[in-house]
C-alpha cells in the first residue's frame, strides 16, 4: 500500500491527457448537487466549497452543495447510492471511508460509488503541545513506559487502530480517545484533555508557531512542515494512513460526465492563485490529483488491505 | 510574530467589529457590515417584540438560515450574523414593552408585569412617559448585565479550563442539565421529562457505530435530526400552534382598540431617573444574578424584581405618588430593568462553558454550529501568544453588545415609541404567514425536505408539551447539548482507562453529581408556585 | 381511590414509554451494548447514552405520581380537534410542495423536474401551491369562515417570500429544489 497514491498519480497523468478532448463538450444537464460528508466551517467543508464556487465560476455550471455528515463518510456514500448517474449528483468523502470505514462496518465495497478524482492529501502526524517536552514519538513511549498514562486522542476508526498498535508494539497501552473532526483533538490537546493527538494538516499553525510539536509520520513520507519528524515505521507499525479527499458519484455514473468532472475539479485544484489551490496548499500540504482507472485501483487495494488493519487492532 | 496579550485580543476584537468589510460609507466614515446588521437586528428586534404574537425567538429562527446562506460557511460570517441575533434579542426586549404599556396586552411572558403599571400610566395619558421610563430602565439594566458577563466569563471559562478535567467536564454538564430541568417550570417532573424527550431526540441515528442507532434501519432517520428542525419546531412552530389556536377559540374581537390621548408633560426628567434609579439598580443586581444561571428565565426575575420594587416603594413612597399596580413609574421600571438584565448574564454559561441558558443562546450556538469555526465553550479563552481566533470573535462580540447597547440608548426609544401601530396587525394572517416563512427559512439552511416534516412534527410535540404544561425549554437544551454530554462522557471514560465509577473518583466531579440529585429531589420536596 | 388525573396517567405513561425504550427499543435497535470491548480496553458502546435519557423519563415518570401539581394541565377533545385540524393542513400544504412541480413537468414539462429545478416557472410551482394552500387552509379555519382576503394574503405572502429569498440570493433554493 506504501506509495500506492503516488504510484497511481503517475498513471493518472498518462491517461487524463487521451480523455480530455471528450470531456471538454460535457456540460451538465441541470444543477450539479454536491452532498459534502465533513461538518460545515471545518477545513475539508471550506475546501469542497471552494471547488464548487470555482467550478461555478469556471464553467457556469451551477452547484447546489447539501451536508451529509457522520458515520465516516458512509451517510454520503449513502446518499450518493441511488443519485442521477447523469454528472448531476456528486459528493466530496475521504478515501478512508471506501476503504477501512467500508470494511470495518462491512456495509458496501468502493464501487459503490463512482470515484471521480482525489483533490489532496494530507499531512497526518501525531501532535503534542510543544510544552511538553517531547521531541519525537520515542519520547511518548518512554513517558509511557516510566508509568504515566498517555491519553490518545483520534477522529477516525483507522487512527484508533494506529494508535493502538503503536501503543501494543513497543509495550504500552494508550488511553486512545476518540473524538469527532481534527479540530476537536487540537482543542483537547490545548485543553490538557489529552497528551497526544493526530492531526491531518490542521496543526500547521502552531506548529509554525512553535506551539504543537510533530512527534511521528504517520504517512509513507515525511512530513512538510517536520521533515525530521521519524515515521511510525520505525516504532514497528506496519499501516500507514494516507488518506486523501475524494470525489465520488453515483456507481454506472456516465464515463463522460465522469471525465468532464474529473478534469474540471482537476483544473480548479491545479490553478496556482486560485482559491482552492492555495488553501489546499495550505492546510494539507499540497493538490493530488489521481482520476480514471488508477483511482478505482488505489481505492480497491486500500479497501482489501484494511481487513489486515482492522485484524490487526482487534484483539 | 509579536506575543499578543489580554489587551491585543480585546483591541483585536473591536477592531473585527468595526473594520471588517464595508458596508457603506457614511459621510466619509466606513461602516463595516458587522456594524450595520447589529443595527438591522436591533430594529427588527424592536418591531417584533413589539408586535403582538411575534418575538426574539420567531425573528431569530426565521432569520438565520437566510443570514448564512448571505455570508457563507466561513468564519468572517460569525460577527455579522451573531451581531444580529444579539441585536434581536436586545431589542425584542425592549419592544416588548410597547404593547404592554400602550395595550395592556404583554407580547412576551415576562412583559406581564410591565402592563401592571404601564397601563394605568397610558390610561391616564403618560404613555409616552411610561415607554421612556420603560426604555430607559430597560437599556441600563441591559448594561449593566452585559458588563458583568463581560467582566465574568472570561475568568469563569479559564478557571473551568484549568481546573476540570473531563469526568469534571461530564459532571458539570449533568448537573447543568438536571438544574434547567428542575428549575425552568413549575414542575421538576415535567422538566426532567422534557430533558429526557430532548436527550432521546439527539441520539436517534448517531453515535459512533456504524449502524445509526435506534433509526428502525429508515433512510429518514438515519442521519439523525437536524438540530434547526428540532429547536425551530418544539420552540417556534408550537408556540405559533399554541397561538393560533388562542386565535380559534376565541371569538375573533373586532372594534378597534382605544388609545388614551398623551396629556401633560411627557419628558423623563433628572428628578424621575434619580427616583427610579434605585429600583433599575436592585432589579438589575436581581436579573443578573437569576440570569447568570442556566434556565432560570427572564419572567422570574421581572416578578422578583416586580415584588421586591414593591416592598421597598410601600414603605417609602411619598403619600401623593401612586402604589405599584396603580401607574408608579417605579413598578414598570423594577420590571424592565430585572428582566432586561438577564440578557447579558444568561451568556456567562454559554460563553464560559458552552451550556446554553435560555433560547437566545440557543440561537447563538446553532449560529456557531452552523457556520463552524467558533465553538462556545472555555476553550474559546485561550489567551495564547500566536493568534487565537476565537478569542477575537468572543472580545467581537462583546464589543457587538455595547454597540447594541449604544445603539439602543440612542436611536431605539425614539423607534419603540413610533411602533403602537404593530399592535393592530391581525394575528390570524400574520402567524400562517410566519409559519410558512419560518418552514421556508429552514429548509433553505438545510436544503432537505425532510427537516421540514421533522420540524412540523416537533411543532406539534411542541404543541402537546404546552398542553400538558411542559416547558420546551429543557427538551432544546437537552437536544443541544445531548450530544457533547455523550462525546465528554465516552472521552472521559477512555481517558480513564474505563473505569466505570469516573465520574466519582474525583471530588470536584463527585460534589458536581451530588448536587444534581440534590436538586432533583430538593424540588421535588418543595413544591413551589407556577411563576415562570 | 382519588379520580386519575392527568399528571398520574402522564407518569404512567412515561414509565411504560421509559421501559419499551430501555429493554426494547434500544438493546434492538442498537449495535453495541452499554460498553463494548475495543483494541484492549472497555469503551462506552452505543446503547448508553440513550439509555441515559430512558433514566431520565423513567425517573420524570416517577416523580410525577408523587408530585403535587397546582394546575392539572391536559389537551381537552377541543384541543385534539385543533391540533388534528392544523395537521392535515399542515400535511398537504408539504406534500403539495413537494410533489405538485413534478407532477407538472411530467405532464407539461420536456424534461423531468430534477433538470427544471432551478428554472422559472417551474421552481415555484410546488411553493406557490403547497405554500399558498397551507396558509390559505389555516388562515380559513382560524376564522372559520372562507374569504377571498385570505386567499389574496395567502398568495401575496407566498409571493413576498419567494422576493425576499429566490430573487436576491442566487444560492437560495426554495423548497423543494434542494432535494429532489
Amino acid at each position: 500500500m506504501k506509495k500506492l497514491l503516488k504510484f497511481a498519480a503517475v498513471t493518472a497523468t498518462a491517461l487524463s491527457t487521451s480523455t480530455a478532448a471528450i470531456a471538454a463538450d460535457w456540460t451538465p444537464p441541470g444543477p450539479i448537487k454536491m452532498v459534502i460528508a465533513f461538518a460545515a466551517g471545518g477545513g475539508a467543508d471550506t475546501q469542497a466549497r471552494l471547488i464548487a464556487e470555482e467550478l461555478e465560476a469556471l464553467h457556469g455550471w451551477k452547484i447546489i452543495p447539501e451536508q451529509v455528515t457522520g458515520k465516516g463518510g458512509l451517510n454520503a456514500v449513502n446518499a450518493l447510492k441511488d443519485g442521477a448517474t447523469d454528472g448531476t449528483v456528486i459528493g466530496m468523502i475521504v478515501t478512508e471511508t471506501l476503504g477501512y470505514n467500508m470494511a470495518a462496518a462491512k456495509a458496501g465495497k468502493p464501487t459503490d460509488v463512482t470515484a471521480i478524482t482525489t483533490t489532496a492529501g494530507t499531512q497526518m502526524a501525531i501532535v503534542a503541545l510543544a510544552s511538553k517536552g517531547w521531541k519525537t514519538f520515542g519520547d511518548v513511549i518512554e513517558a509511557a513506559k516510566a508509568g504515566e498514562d498517555i491519553r490518545f486522542g483520534v477522529m477516525t476508526g483507522m487512527l484508533g487502530d494506529l494508535a493502538y498498535i503503536a501503543g501494543k508494539e513497543n509495550g504500552v497501552d494508550f488511553n486512545i480517545i476518540s473524538v469527532k473532526g481534527g479540530k476537536a483533538v487540537m482543542n483537547g490537546l490545548n485543553a490538557g484533555d489529552m497528551d497526544v493527538g493526530f492531526g491531518a494538516g490542521i496543526q500547521a499553525k502552531a506548529v509554525a508557531a512553535g506551539d504543537m510539536v510533530e512527534l511521528a509520520s504517520a504517512r509513507s513520507e515525511p512530513l512538510k512542515n517536520s521533515p525530521d519528524a521519524p515515521m511510525l515505521s520505525e516504532f514497528g507499525v506496519d499501516y500507514v494512513n494516507e488518506t486523501a479527499f475524494l470525489f465520488a458519484g453515483p456507481p454506472n455514473m456516465d464515463p463522460a460526465a465522469r471525465e468532464a468532472i474529473a478534469a474540471a475539479i482537476a483544473k480548479v485544484v491545479n490553478t496556482e492563485g486560485g482559491k482552492a489551490n492555495a488553501f489546499i496548499t495550505k492546510g494539507f500540504g499540497g493538490p493530488v490529483v489521481i482520476s480514471g482507472d488508477a483511482l478505482d485501483a488505489a481505492l480497491q487495494q486500500d479497501f482489501d488491505s484494511s481487513g489486515a488493519l482492522i485484524a490487526a487492532a482487534a484483539d | 510574530m509579536t506575543d499578543l496579550g489580554t489587551l491585543d485580543y480585546i483591541w483585536l476584537g473591536i477592531l473585527a467589529v468595526f473594520q471588517g468589510p464595508e458596508a457603506f460609507s457614511l459621510l466619509g466614515v466606513s461602516v463595516s457590515i458587522t456594524v450595520m446588521m447589529v443595527a438591522f437586528g436591533l430594529v427588527l428586534g424592536i418591531v417584533v417584540g413589539a408586535t403582538p404574537g411575534l418575538g426574539g425567538v420567531i425573528a431569530m429562527a426565521i432569520s438565520l438560515p437566510i443570514l448564512i446562506s448571505i455570508f457563507g460557511f466561513n468564519s468572517d460570517a460569525l460577527l455579522p450574523v451573531m451581531g444580529f441575533l444579539i441585536g434581536v434579542m436586545k431589542g425584542s426586549t425592549v419592544g416588548g414593552a410597547v404593547p404592554a404599556i400602550l395595550f395592556n396586552t404583554p407580547g412576551t411572558p415576562d412583559a406581564y408585569m410591565t402592563t401592571l403599571d404601564g397601563y394605568p400610566m397610558a390610561q391616564a395619558g403618560k404613555a409616552r412617559k411610561a415607554l421612556k421610563v420603560s426604555h430607559f430602565s430597560s437599556v441600563t439594566g441591559d448594561t449593566f448585565s452585559d458588563i458583568v458577563l463581560i467582566v465574568c466569563a472570561p475568568f469563569l471559562a479559564i478557571l473551568v479550563e484549568s481546573y476540570l478535567d473531563l469526568p469534571e467536564k461530564t459532571a458539570l454538564l449533568i448537573l447543568s442539565l438536571s438544574f434547567i430541568a428542575a428549575v425552568v417550570s413549575g414542575s421538576a417532573a415535567k422538566g426532567l421529562l422534557s430533558c429526557g424527550l430532548g436527550l432521546l431526540a439527539v441520539y436517534i441515528g448517531t453515535g459512533e457505530d456504524f449502524y445509526p442507532r435506534l433509526s428502525f434501519g429508515s433512510d429518514a432517520l438515519s442521519d439523525g435530526i437536524p438540530i434547526t428542525a428540532a429547536v425551530i419546531g418544539v420552540l417556534v412552530i408550537g408556540a405559533i400552534f399554541g397561538e393560533l389556536e388562542n386565535l380559534w377559540s376565541q371569538t375573533r374581537r373586532t372594534g378597534e382598540i382605544e388609545i388614551a390621548q398623551d396629556e401633560g408633560d411627557q419628558r423623563l426628567h433628572w428628578s424621575d431617573i434619580r427616583r427610579i434609579f434605585p429600583y433599575i439598580g436592585r432589579s438589575a443586581i436581581i436579573g443578573t444574578t437569576i440570569g447568570a444561571l442556566p434556565g432560570v428565565g427572564s419572567t422570574l426575575a421581572a416578578t422578583i424584581g416586580y415584588a421586591t420594587g414593591k416592598r421597598i416603594h410601600t414603605k417609602k413612597k411619598r403619600p401623593e405618588d401612586p402604589e405599584f399596580g396603580q401607574g408608579a413609574p417605579e413598578g414598570i421600571a423594577a420590571t424592565e430593568a430585572a428582566n432586561s438584565s438577564v440578557s447579558g448574564a444568561n451568556l456567562i454559561p454559554v460563553l464560559s462553558l458552552g451550556i446554553p441558558g435560555n433560547t437566545a443562546a440557543v440561537f447563538l450556538i446553532l449560529a456557531a454550529e452552523s457556520i463552524g469555526g467558533f465553538n462556545p465553550g472555555p476553550a474559546v479563552f485561550k489567551f495564547s501568544s500566536d493568534l487565537n481566533p476565537e478569542l477575537v470573535i468572543a472580545f467581537g462580540l462583546f464589543t457587538t453588545m455595547i454597540l447594541a447597547n449604544l445603539l439602543n440608548w440612542t436611536v431605539g426609544g425614539l423607534f419603540m415609541r413610533s411602533l403602537g401601530a404593530l399592535v393592530r396587525i391581525p394575528k390570524q394572517y400574520l402567524l400562517p404567514v410566519v409559519l410558512l416563512l419560518t418552514l421556508a427559512s429552514l429548509y433553505v439552511q438545510e436544503t432537505s425536505m425532510s427537516a421540514i416534516w421533522f420540524a412540523f412534527g416537533f411543532g406539534i410535540l411542541g404543541y402537546f408539551m404546552m398542553r400538558f404544561g411542559i416547558s420546551p425549554l429543557p427538551f432544546v437544551i437537552g437536544f443541544v447539548l445531548g450530544g457533547r454530554i455523550e462525546d465528554t462522557a465516552r472521552q472521559a471514560f477512555s481517558a480513564t482507562g474505563g473505569d466505570p465509577w469516573f465520574l466519582l473518583k474525583s471530588p470536584i466531579a463527585a460534589t458536581f453529581i451530588l448536587c444534581a440529585i440534590a436538586v432533583i429531589f430538593l424540588s421535588l420536596r418543595k413544591p413551589k408556585a407556577d411563576n415562570t | 381511590m382519588r379520580k386519575l388525573s392527568a399528571s398520574t396517567a402522564l407518569g404512567v405513561g412515561c414509565i411504560a414509554f421509559a421501559l419499551i425504550l430501555a429493554f426494547i427499543w434500544i438493546p434492538l435497535d442498537t449495535e453495541t451494548w452499554l460498553v463494548e470491548r475495543k483494541r484492549g480496553r472497555y469503551i462506552a458502546g452505543d446503547s448508553l447514552a440513550p439509555t441515559l435519557a430512558a433514566g431520565f423519563i423513567l425517573i420524570a415518570g416517577v416523580m410525577l405520581l408523587f408530585e403535587r401539581q397546582t394546575l392539572d394541565l391536559h389537551p381537552t377533545r377541543y384541543n385534539l380537534a385543533f391540533i388534528g385540524a392544523i395537521s392535515i393542513f399542515g400535511i398537504v400544504g408539504i406534500l403539495l410542495m413537494r410533489w405538485t412541480g413534478p407532477i407538472a413537468a411530467s405532464l407539461f414539462g420536456a424534461d423531468e423536474y430534477r433538470l427544471l429545478r432551478d428554472t422559472a416557472p417551474w421552481k415555484y410551482i410546488g411553493f406557490v401551491i403547497g405554500g399558498g394552500t397551507m396558509v390559505f387552509c389555516i388562515v380559513s379555519f382560524v376564522e372559520q369562515r372562507v374569504t377571498w382576503r385570505a386567499l389574496w394574503i395567502a398568495l401575496v405572502a407566498v409571493v413576498v417570500i419567494i422576493a425576499l429569498y429566490d430573487l436576491p440570493f442566487d444560492d437560495v433554493l426554495l423548497p423543494p429544489n434542494g432535494d429532489v
